[in-house]
């Protein structure tokens, strides 16, 4: 089967296996809780009912009303700042709904600006992810330099470390200034700030709804929008650095193979007689070469052994560079170029 | 100033004035409305405080009873049905908030969980919207050749066109259905629907939230999960056709930015000397010349041929660098190139990214096919092809040399390497 049809059924069976897990898992940390908690509320509810002397109508006429008034309760949501928030929380796809459009022009509305915005938003944050991802490498580069390191070249490794770094400080930070400005401990402002710049957003916490800060705290709601914004382009960042390329493997397989076919088709077409030995020949090479592609990442170890051995191999090998198949370089070292001058002979043999 | 800078600057200033302007409108359509409806029901509490005789304390009691409650007027909400339809909002990002972890250990391992997931389903989205793409694709070319088309090619219009009518036909289907179900207008089943397609998720409309839905109607429990992420998917195909492409711009420039400086430097140090090498070179070539015209013959040789003289790099992983070298050069600078391709890859920051699956090197045309611009690339198909790495972007002018892991670009294969072998020999 084609790689990439591998490649998606597999994906799909891991995250249904991945869903499946996290639903026991859940089920398993929540349901108690859960269940302890709805035989308290009922117990209190009764209680309440008999303390007041509430019929079971008056009690969901007042609970109606708390549950309407409950977005109220974060004071007015819809003026400025609080129309600011409510888009970022659209075209972030966080999506609270501490505020959700009540009116179905706001409805329409929404759906138009988030059918826009979207893309508009995740092509900036990994636009600027990219260039902070850049940043990042060159500060280091320079960092290694003046450190006098004697291979200044970043690796993938210390970039994905710095990223990761970077993310859990800014994780951090958030849980600081939120658990002091909303009174939350720093594990819930951190969860929080989690559930936040992973653009989840739940809505069971949320930011500069207490004390009509979004009306009365300027610098506040100052901080917690760049906050957001910032926190997700460190996030994006890194998912550039890390996903991104997988998003875009199916892709580059599916031109790849195009291409091979194109290429097929037109010695087929050129070739004659040279090819149908060599064809099978080629593919058994390929087969190998495949094999090898796998080690790519050795091979980029070994580079620096061959840096050494280079000067060394090509003078003498030169009679068989021509005919190297630099694939074969690929797997560490001189066995390669020693795999070549075997085949070379054969070839000059003939 | 460097065109990625640019576009991420623009990128900021559009995102900005897009909020700016998204807050008004929202402020202009919604604010009326918001403080009307609080006045009234800030009305009907004060009257139902004096109806009932609550003071402030016993009212704040009620209001915490009530809210509390509120998940559990919905049903069993963590039992397995309920979990699995958390984890899906937690791994899809689209975060309802109906039900939230209220245990810490939840809370905690609900961020593990996405940690791990959402990269997960973010890449199997993309998957298999790209594997739903090249089916469409492949049925339309189908679909042209049956109605007898003169242009059987499917045109990137004709994509975006299926693309955009099955992701308002995967909408209006959930619609009817979730209007049917939950009792909700079409249009309030539309709005959910599409709020739960974009992940955004606000949870003011949720499925499965009327009394044990979750518990008792298994087949529409199982009809809603896969709508989501069947849904999900024809979104993903929408956005990996459209939006992906300029996700990679930057990263693309980038690398072609830095090979466009590395063969500055290189022609710059060529220059200066390792002359003793290009002797030795050259020697060799003459040595070969004979041999190399009886090899072409060979059928042997277009097994060995995608490396082509010289080409035999022990850098095939660096050879996008040295690709652009190779354009113009004689042999002997491959050879030069050979040594210094470490070099200059250590200059290069492209040298350090070590992804083994995601190595990709890109395939220069051949210089048959586009000889202005090409001239010495070296064609390194099949074989490499079947590897799934291509030696990309040998020449300086074209705008899609990405060395490694290059998303999109690719030269397309070459292959008549016999005329190169000729053709460059005889600048030597």
């Amino acid at each position: 089967m084609k790689r990439q049809n591998v490649r998606t059924l597999a994906l799909i069976i891991c995250t249904f296996t991945y869903l499946i897990v996290g639903a026991a898992i859940f089920d398993v940390l929540e349901s108690q809780k859960e269940t302890t908690q709805r035989k308290e509320l009922d117990k209190r509810k009764g209680e309440l009912l008999k303390t007041y002397n509430l019929s079971a109508d008056n009690f969901n006429e007042l609970e109606k009303v708390v549950l309407q008034l409950k977005p109220h309760k974060g004071g007015v949501q819809w003026k400025f700042a609080g129309s600011f928030y409510f888009a970022i929380t659209v075209i972030t796809t966080i999506g609270y709904g501490h505020a959700a459009p009540s009116t179905d022009g706001g409805k329409v509305f929404c759906m138009l600006y988030a059918l826009l915005g979207i893309p508009l938003t995740l092509v900036m944050f990994q636009s600027l992810g990219e260039r902070i991802n850049t940043f990042v490498r060159y500060l280091l580069h320079r960092l290694k330099k003046c450190l006098g390191m004697r291979r200044t070249e970043v690796s993938m490794v210390n970039m994905v470390i710095i990223g990761l770094i970077s993310c859990m400080t800014t994780l951090c930070v958030g849980a600081l200034a939120f658990s002091h400005f909303e009174g939350w401990s720093f594990f819930h402002a951190y969860y929080y700030c989690f559930i936040t710049l992973t653009t989840i957003g739940f809505g069971d916490y949320v930011a500069l709804q207490k004390d009509e800060a979004l009306q009365k705290k300027p610098e506040y709601v100052a901080f917690s929008f760049i906050y957001i914004l910032t926190g997700l382009t460190v996030i994006g960042a890194f998912l550039n650095l890390v996903v991104l390329r997988f998003m875009t493997m199916n892709a580059e397989d599916e031109k790849r193979d195009a291409e091979q076919r194109a290429l097929l088709a037109r010695n087929g077409q050129a070739g004659g007689h040279h090819h149908s030995a060599s064809r099978g020949l080629r593919n058994v090479y390929a087969e190998v070469l495949h094999f090898q592609s796998m080690c790519s990442c050795l091979w980029y170890k070994s580079r620096e052994k061959l840096q050494y051995s280079i000067p060394m191999i090509i003078p003498r090998d030169l009679s068989t560079s021509d005919h190297h198949s630099g694939i074969s370089s690929v797997s560490t070292g001189l066995h390669s170029i020693n795999t070549y001058r075997g085949l070379n002979k054969r070839r000059i043999s003939i | 100033m460097k065109k990625q800078n640019v576009r991420t600057l623009s990128l900021i200033l559009c995102m900005f004035s897009y909020l700016l302007v998204g807050a008004a409108v929202f402020d202009a359509l919604e604010s009326e409305s918001e403080s009307s409806r609080r006045r009234i029901l800030e009305q009907k509490r004060s009257e139902m405080k004096k109806k009932y005789r609550f003071s402030e304390d016993d009212y704040r009691e009620i209001e915490r009873v009530v809210l509390q409650a509120e998940p559990h007027r919905a049903g069993r909400q963590w039992k397995f049905a309920g979990s699995f339809y958390f984890a899906i909002t937690v791994i899809t990002t689209i975060g309802y908030g109906h039900a939230a972890p209220g245990t810490d250990a939840g809370k905690v391992f609900c961020m593990f969980y996405a940690v791990l997931g959402i990269p997960l389903t973010l890449v199997m989205f993309q998957s298999l919207g790209e594997r739903m793409n090249t089916f469409v694709r492949y049925l339309l070319r189908k679909v042209k050749q049956c109605l007898g088309f003169r242009h059987t090619e499917v045109s990137m219009e004709n994509m975006v066109l299926v693309g955009f009518l099955s992701c308002i036909g995967t909408l209006c289907v959930g619609a009817a259905a979730f209007s049917h179900f939950e009792g909700w207008s079409f249009f309030h089943a539309y709005y959910y629907c599409f709020i739960t397609l974009t992940t955004i998720g606000f949870g003011d409309f949720v499925a499965l939230q009327k009394k044990e839905d979750l518990q008792e109607k298994t087949p529409y429990v199982a009809f809603s999960f896969m709508y989501i992420l069947v849904g999900l998917t024809v979104i993903g195909a929408f956005l990996n056709l459209v939006v992906l492409r300029f996700l990679t711009m930057n990263t693309e420039d980038e690398r072609r930015d830095a090979q466009e400086r590395a063969s500055l430097k290189r022609d710059r140090g060529l220059l200066d000397g390792t002359l003793g090498l290009h002797v030795v070179g050259e020697q060799s070539r003459a040595d070969h010349r004979g041999r190399s015209n009886m090899l072409h013959s060979r059928s042997h040789s277009t097994l060995f041929l995608p490396m082509e003289e010289g080409t035999s790099r022990t850098n095939l992983i660096a050879s996008p660098v040295e690709e652009q070298e190779r354009r113009s050069t004689a042999c002997r600078q491959r050879l030069h190139f050979q040594i210094k391709a470490d070099r200059c890859r250590a200059e290069s920051s492209l040298g350090s990214l070590c992804s083994c699956v995601c190595y990709r090197l890109g395939i220069c045309d051949s210089p048959l096919m586009s000889h202005s611009e090409h001239l010495g690339c070296h064609i390194n198909s099949v074989y490499y092809n079947s590897i799934s790495y291509r030696i990309q972007g040998c020449s300086p002018s074209s705008r899609d040399n990405t060395g490694l892991s290059s998303p999109g670009s690719t030269l397309s294969p070459g292959h008549s390497f016999r005329e190169f072998p000729r053709f460059r020999r005889k600048s030597v």
